[in-house]
């Protein structure tokens, strides 16, 4: 512009100026000159100026013409682009916001107790499931098998309707012939007629079975369920006389003792005892009042993993243990003298729970034999505990205590040729009856057979009639917890597919019935007749119990049982097979259940398999190491499988789950997975039997979560005897000094607001694994499939790490494991997840900043940014970043199965319907981790915004409680505490402030935001020194 | 002064021994383009077997990019396996290359001049493949863009405090380098293929190649200026290039990773393994062509001795680990030293310590140095050595670090193998194709040489020698 200056004809301008019309402004001289070096320059600064301008009519025609052109092919949208609709609600359901979620309680049943649960539900598709506080066997805590069963509701491979011999017929074929059937038994008052079902304790169902029993007094009504506790009530009939329900107290006992029970991890009420017990190991408020456990067990159990002593024996130890503590404390029974070691602990023990009179229990397992029940019934009267620490309720399921029996009088009527149709109503006797019985060829001499199941499992498949059972979630009824607490059980969705309850099968074959009355209505109707008022109805909706429903105690004291006992039995030559149920899929029913399959078993680590569990002498004296396949052999049948080393367990046990080993080779999940241990059952003691295992050379890959079980004498779960920690703890020692070359900076990032940080009381952690199982319904955690678990790459983002001790607490791990330790190891459980690290090692790494620390303390993963270097997972010290290797939310399981056809071509987006829509589902190639629930998180503090912007509150933040973390919600002994620790009145707070608090590998100043509390051992110092 | 004559005298003749004229080292070197029958049979088969290689590559490619890394042995804790094993060894197989041009050149090593041209190709293709690496570790190599410093609408840079950033610029600024680098050397020798052949389509792309050049002073001139400015720039890439590697690793909190003597150890070892690849290649190459002449076995001698010094210095690398984890006293370095003594992955430990510490002090001995065999056979285990050093340090550190919960095991798949079997077919099928249609050697140095050794016979003087070598005719 400057040159242009120079030659500015200055008589032009004016010229210029002069020859304008009207009111002119101009900014510079060139601007009035208008020389064409301006225009140039004008062009160039301003390009789009010109092109406008300089259009002409035909061009401006010819570029509208093609716009609208354009613009109408958006009417061609459907042609390329599916057409979708968006209708809004012209009547909004009640209750029902966009985006708000909805919780309603109902009920979990399991071996017949339901315990409450309350259901989170987006837009009508339940998610997720946690406990409900109202009910006493929950006190909202969960456990594993609650939060995953929402997962079987969107099982793919669930059978959608009925179907005679393999063709679809719809309910209506199946009614009339069934009550055709039912008719022809009226004259008979219903010989012919059986009815087979899995324990239950539902007032509705057992009603309805009972109006059975009048119509047809003649038909034979059996329940089955493998884990059956008949050993529990008839012990109970032996001391009292009639089948009672055992219910512990354990929030104020002192002293207990577990008799091969796991009352801290499988139990029936075990989320509530675990809770109890949880109060009793407080050492934060008075230490001196700490409980101490002792635990005589035959398979290491997550009771004895947290025993304070811990003492293997097998099952005819046991009793005779149980006798001599018996004679010890003044009951007389016969009782073989084991050794010496043996009869210092009984005289240990006795004196410890006689010392705390009222405030100890012995806790028989539900596996052991009626005798030592009986027998513990006797102690615990001894003791005084019944009253307190021990009461009485009548029992809580139906027929109990003769579940086996009525099975067996089942078979015989069968055998005889009596039964004309069987009615199995759930359950899966064919696969998991016990093999003396040979329920399968009984089955061909029935001549109408029909099952209700989820599944076309073993049992449907031999059955005329396979009869597609709705889910719990699906379906209204009610049900009974421990101590009779009654739960009323609502559907959360309509049945995905025509399907009914157990109940309402049964109403519906009997011709006498009226079919077409609702569920809903007649349960209302019932317990409106019980005197039920439609509010309390409402309410008891609500709340998910019916109030003062809980059976009242009874005042029950043991007889004599010394009679009933007979002999003390003695060891025999053979090994002790102890069948137990699968502590992840319990007795096969979750087999298809992706999460229970790779849910690590809590003390083994394996997933997708059972194996042989046998003690590390007798693998020594056979040669085995783990993965060896061996057969086991009992009296009744034998089975293949993978062994397994299992520190801890007795010398001469095995230990064998059942569950395994489903034929069930159309299925996605358990197709494939382990052995069926029912092959190797009898009837007539269906836990304990005499057997024996040969290895038969085969080398057998189970997937194992965990390689490596010793500490390496590193300080990583720290653990100190009560005593150490009341006289200044060894710990004291390790207490990490700040070592840096530069000066000290306290505020290197000026934190702002709530700060989110976590304790995990590694003292009440029993290693249950129900944070790893919530963990994974809230945030869309894919399953990978056992191929993928054997080369590491589980994608649990909470993990629990368990480590084998040596009995030298003072050294913990820091020597090399010896005999003595294999055998009987101390266990240490430390739940795991992303320590949110306030220097954290894996944000400085990333090359794209897609691992980044947000104001409030969180290490946040930004899932779209991320393109995978696994580098953040390289440099974490604690290894919780997870990786898809593959895109594991799309991959159909067949795809590890060398592309079945027909499996792969099922439609699996019935799955999806269980993924949480508030957490992204993750695709290949990003990595993933912990993220304390951001999302719960984020919910909170829009709610505490909504609220302070009503005025309802100072400041926008949560507040203590509004988060609840979901490993937090489900952890029944409340290890894990999550909390807002810029806050020093919040729990965690407190916590942290304890003198048990510690940072893990301090050393590395990565500044966790979870802490642990050190673990406490409250040992019998008599026996210590043993 | 007169000894100093001599020993440049004796020098020139053993750099270029025979009765060489301009001419015949035009054709000798020239005819290996120009004449297919100077290619033995056994130059068909490696290109057939490069070709082979070069489709497994492909066909490794296509599968993991169609289902994940997950086809790899990668795992938790070992998120790095053969990738980056793969990626830092052929990285530094790449080193040689530029050592040899850059640095030789600045210091007027004048028995570079045989054996620069393919040491310089070898770097290219050998960064080739290594970029293949971090380009397809990555779990979304459709958005590995994200890595470099681009104007996008989100405003968003790459993280520049990870060393994975500092790796993109460094390997990028490499590749550029050594590529700009070796085109420039070859312009002369372009235009003397396009004066030679007589293959009307060949001349006009030796034509287009040669950039019009015609060999005047001025041509020269500018020549020499950017060679020269291009070697200045290479030199601090001998250093940078694997420290910044090594940083990947020491920048880490990895115990095995976090150490501060990695970035000389990486570069000596860098070259190291560099110089073991031009044996390999130098060794059959002057054999199967007949270029004893050019490659002399003084040239072997004195690559035999920098592998020696380098090797020496690794060693000395792998000696310090092991006293500072003693002296330190920290548990981990202890752990990790233990776990590579007696851990399960031991045999790979001391097979590196034999391959890279005990078997190159051959080469103290004169006698090994001159004889191919024990060079060739040398040069092999060197080359296993540090692959196998790149495996001690990266899946055996990670797969035991902090927490035995989480310590598990790394086993290579079936496509770990294809891919890295796919790398070595790819280089060697393009390193074949050089051998057929790119001077091997330096024509014009060499020429440039003679004229030097024909000069100090007559007047019994030393050709005065500008930096940067090159005369012209």
């Amino acid at each position: 512009m400057n040159e242009t200056t120079e030659t500015l004809n200055l008589a032009e301008v004016r010229e210029k100026l002069a020859g304008k019309s009207g009111r002119a402004y101009w900014r510079s001289l060139e601007e009035v000159a208008e020389t064409p070096e301006f225009q140039a320059w004008v062009d160039d600064e301003f390009p789009n100026r010109s092109s406008l301008m300089q259009l002409d009519r035909r061009s401006l025609l010819k570029y509208m013409g093609a716009s609208m052109m354009l613009a109408g092919l958006g009417g061609c949208r459907s042609l390329v682009l599916p057409n979708a609709k968006l209708v809004p609600y012209v009547n909004r359901p009640e209750e029902l916001v966009n985006g708000e979620v909805l919780h309603f309680a109902t009920g979990f049943a399991l071996n017949g107790v339901t315990t409450g649960i309350v259901v989170e539900s987006h837009f009508g598709r339940p998610t997720k499931i946690e406990g409900n506080p109202n009910h006493p066997f929950s006190l909202g805590s969960s456990d594993s098998f609650m939060q995953a069963s929402v997962l079987n509701m969107y099982d793919p491979d669930r059978t959608k309707g009925v179907a005679k011999k393999g063709i679809t017929t719809g309910w209506d074929g199946f009614l009339t012939e069934a009550r055709g059937w039912i008719k022809s038994f009226e004259a008979t008052k219903g010989a012919g007629f059986a009815i087979l079902m899995e324990s239950t304790g539902s007032p509705s169902l057992i009603a309805e079975v009972e109006k059975v029993r009048q119509e047809m007094p003649n038909a034979i009504i059996a329940t089955w369920e493998p884990a059956a506790r008949d050993n529990v009530y008839q012990g109970a009939a032996m001391a009292f006389g009639k089948p009672l329900e055992t219910i512990y107290d354990l929030s104020d006992a002192r002293v207990i003792l577990s008799l091969d029970s796991d009352f801290l991890g499988s139990m029936p009420g075990w989320v509530k005892y675990a809770k109890d017990w949880a109060k009793g190991r407080n050492v934060d408020g008075d230490p001196s009042k700490m409980s101490r456990l002792y635990a005589a067990e035959a398979a290491p159990t997550l009771t004895g993993a947290v025993a304070d002593h811990r003492m293997p024996m097998s099952m005819v130890e046991l009793e005779n243990f149980t006798r001599a503590l018996a004679v010890e404390l003044g009951i007389a029974v016969d009782f073989v003298v084991l050794n010496e070691v043996v009869t210092k602990q009984v005289k240990a023990i006795a004196a410890d729970l006689q010392s705390k009179p009222g405030q100890v229990i012995v806790i028989p397992g539900e596996f052991v034999s009626a005798e030592v029940h009986a027998l513990c019934h006797a102690i615990n009267g001894k003791l005084g505990a019944v009253g307190k620490c021990v009461r009485y309720h009548s029992a809580a399921v139906y027929m109990a205590g003769q579940q086996g029996e009525s099975l067996k009088a089942l078979m015989a009527a069968i055998n005889a040729g009596e039964i004309k149709f069987l009615l199995a109503l759930g359950g899966n006797p064919v696969f998991n009856a016990p093999a003396d019985l040979k329920f399968a060829e009984a089955l061909k001499k029935v001549e109408h057979t029909a099952h209700l199941s989820m599944h076309l499992d073993e049992t449907s498949k031999v059955c005329d009639w396979h009869l597609a059972e709705s889910h719990a979630l699906e379906a209204w009824g009610d049900g009974r917890g421990l101590d009779g607490t009654v739960t009323l059980s609502q559907p959360l969705i309509d049945p995905l597919y025509d399907t009914k309850s157990a109940w309402e099968v049964l109403r519906a074959v009997r011709p006498s019935m009226n079919s077409a009355r609702d569920s809903h209505e007649l349960l209302m109707e019932m317990y409106q007749a019980k005197g039920m008022t439609e509010a309390a109805w409402r309410n008891a909706l609500n709340e998910g119990v019916v109030p003062n429903t809980a059976t009242p105690p009874v005042a029950a004291v043991a007889q004599s049982v010394a009679s009933k006992l007979g002999k003390a039995p003695v060891a025999k030559a053979d090994l002790e097979i102890l069948l137990r149920p699968d502590p992840t899929i319990f007795d096969g029913r979750f087999a298809n259940n992706g999460w229970l399959q790779e849910l690590p078993k809590p003390l083994t680590t394996i997933t997708w398999d059972n194996t042989v569990q046998i003690s590390p002498k007798l693998a020594e004296s056979m040669g085995l190491a783990s993965g060896d396949e061996v057969e086991v052999t009992t009296a009744d049948g034998k089975v293949r499988g993978a062994v397994w080393i299992f520190p801890g367990q007795a010398e001469r046990t095995v230990t064998v789950h059942f569950g395994y080993g489903r034929d069930m080779r159309e299925t996605l999940v358990a197709d494939g997975t382990g052995f069926n241990a029912y092959v190797l059952q009898n009837s007539n003691s269906p836990f304990l039997h005499s057997g024996s295992i040969t290895k038969t050379g085969g080398k057998l890959m189970v997937a194992s979560t965990q390689m490596h079980h010793y500490l390496e004498g590193r300080d990583i779960v720290r653990e100190e005897t009560l005593d150490e920690f009341l006289h200044g703890g060894h710990h004291e020692k390790h207490h990490h000094k700040d070592i840096s070359m530069f000066p000290k900076q306290e505020d290197e990032f000026p934190y702002e607001g709530p700060q989110w940080g976590m304790t995990i009381d590694l003292n009440v952690c029993t290693g249950c694994h129900a944070c790893v199982t919530a963990c994974q319904a809230e945030n869309n955690i894919p399953v990978v499939g056992k191929d993928q678990v054997m080369k590491g790459r589980e994608m649990h983002w909470i993990r629990i790490d368990r480590y084998y001790g040596t009995k030298d607490m003072g050294e913990l791990g820091g020597r090399k494991p010896e005999r003595a330790d294999l055998d009987n190891p101390s266990t240490h459980f430390m739940p795991l997840a992303c320590m949110h690290c306030e220097a954290a090692p894996c944000e400085p790494v990333c090359p794209v900043a897609a691992t980044v620390h947000s104001h409030e303390g969180l290490n946040q993963m930004v899932y779209n940014r991320c393109v995978g270097t696994r580098y953040c997972s390289n440099n974490c010290p604690y290894k919780v970043r997870r990786f898809n290797f593959f895109n594991y939310n799309d991959r159909k399981f067949s795809d590890f199965k060398l592309l079945d056809g027909e499996k792969s071509s099922r439609d699996l987006r019935v799955r999806l319907m269980v993924n949480n829509p508030e957490v992204t589902v993750r695709g290949r190639g990003v990595m993933e981790k912990c993220t304390y629930c951001v999302q719960r998180i984020n919910q909170a503090r829009i709610h505490a915004k909504n609220e302070a912007a009503k005025g309802r509150r100072e400041k926008p933040d949560p507040k203590e409680g509004e988060i609840i973390t979901a490993c937090q919600q489900a952890c029944p002994t409340g290890a894990i505490v999550f909390g807002n620790v810029a806050d020093k009145s919040s729990q965690v707070s407190r916590l942290k402030a304890v003198k048990r608090n510690y940072s893990l590998i301090e050393e590395l100043n990565t500044k966790n935001r979870t802490t642990y509390l050190t673990k406490l051992r409250n040992p019998n110092k008599e026996l210590e020194n043993a | 002064m007169s000894n100093l004559i001599k020993e440049k005298q004796d020098e020139l003749k053993e750099l270029l021994p025979g009765q060489h004229s301009y001419t015949s080292l035009d054709d000798q070197i020239g005819s290996l383009i120009l004449d297919n029958k100077r290619h033995p049979k056994v130059w068909y088969l490696f290109v057939a077997f490069g070709f082979i290689g070069a489709n497994i590559l492909l066909m490794s490619i296509a599968w993991l990019v169609f289902q994940g890394i997950g086809i790899w042995g990668n795992n938790q804790p070992v998120g790095w396996g053969f990738d980056i094993i793969n990626f830092v060894w052929w990285i530094g197989i790449g080193h040689a290359g530029t050592l040899i041009s850059a640095v030789l050149l600045l210091v007027r090593q004048q028995w570079r001049n045989s054996i620069n041209r393919f040491a310089e190709a070898m770097t290219i293709f050998a960064v080739m493949c290594a970029g293949l690496y971090p380009l397809l570790h990555t779990g979304r190599p459709w958005v590995a863009y994200w890595l470099f410093p681009y104007p996008n609408i989100l405003a968003m840079w790459p993280q520049f405090r990870s060393p994975l950033i500092w790796d993109v610029f460094a390997v990028t600024t490499y590749i550029t380098i050594s590529a700009l680098f070796w085109f420039i050397g070859l312009i002369p020798d372009f235009a003397t293929m396009r004066d030679k052949t007589k293959h009307p389509i060949a001349s006009r792309i030796w034509a287009a190649l040669a950039l019009g050049w015609r060999g005047s002073a001025k041509h020269w001139h500018r020549y020499e200026q950017a060679y020269l400015i291009l070697a200045g720039l290479s030199t601090p890439l001998v250093l940078s290039v694997h420290s910044i590697v090594s940083l990947d690793f020491a920048v880490s909190i990895v115990p095995g990773w976090n150490v501060t003597v990695f970035p000389p150890y990486f570069v000596a070892g860098a070259v190291f393994a560099g110089f073991a690849m031009v044996l390999t290649f130098a060794i059959p190459l002057r054999k199967w062509y007949g270029l004893h002449d050019l490659i002399t076995d003084k040239h072997l001698d004195w690559m035999a001795k920098i592998m020696l010094t380098t090797g020496l210095i690794v060693f000395y690398g792998y000696l310090s680990e092991v006293f500072y984890a003693w002296y330190s006293g920290v548990i981990w370095e202890q752990a990790l030293i233990q776990n590579r003594f007696f851990g399960p992955y031991a045999a790979a430990f001391w097979a590196l310590w034999l391959c890279n510490g005990i078997i190159p002090q051959i080469l103290w001995f004169p006698k090994a140095r001159k004889n191919v065999v024990v060079l060739f056979v040398v040069s092999q285990f060197i080359s296993v050595g540090m692959w196998l050093e790149r495996f001690v340090i990266i899946p055996m550190s990670l797969h035991r670090d902090y927490l035995p919960s989480s310590w598990g095991m790394y086993t290579p798949t079936f496509w770990d193998f294809s891919f890295f079997f796919g790398t070595i077919g790819f280089f060697i099928m393009l390193m074949f194709l050089f051998f057929r249609f790119v001077p091997v050697i330096n024509i014009f140095e060499m020429k440039d040489l003679l004229f030097k050794k024909l000069e100090s016979k007559e007047d019994g003087h030393a050709a005065p020698v500008p930096v940067g070598g090159k005369g012209g005719e």
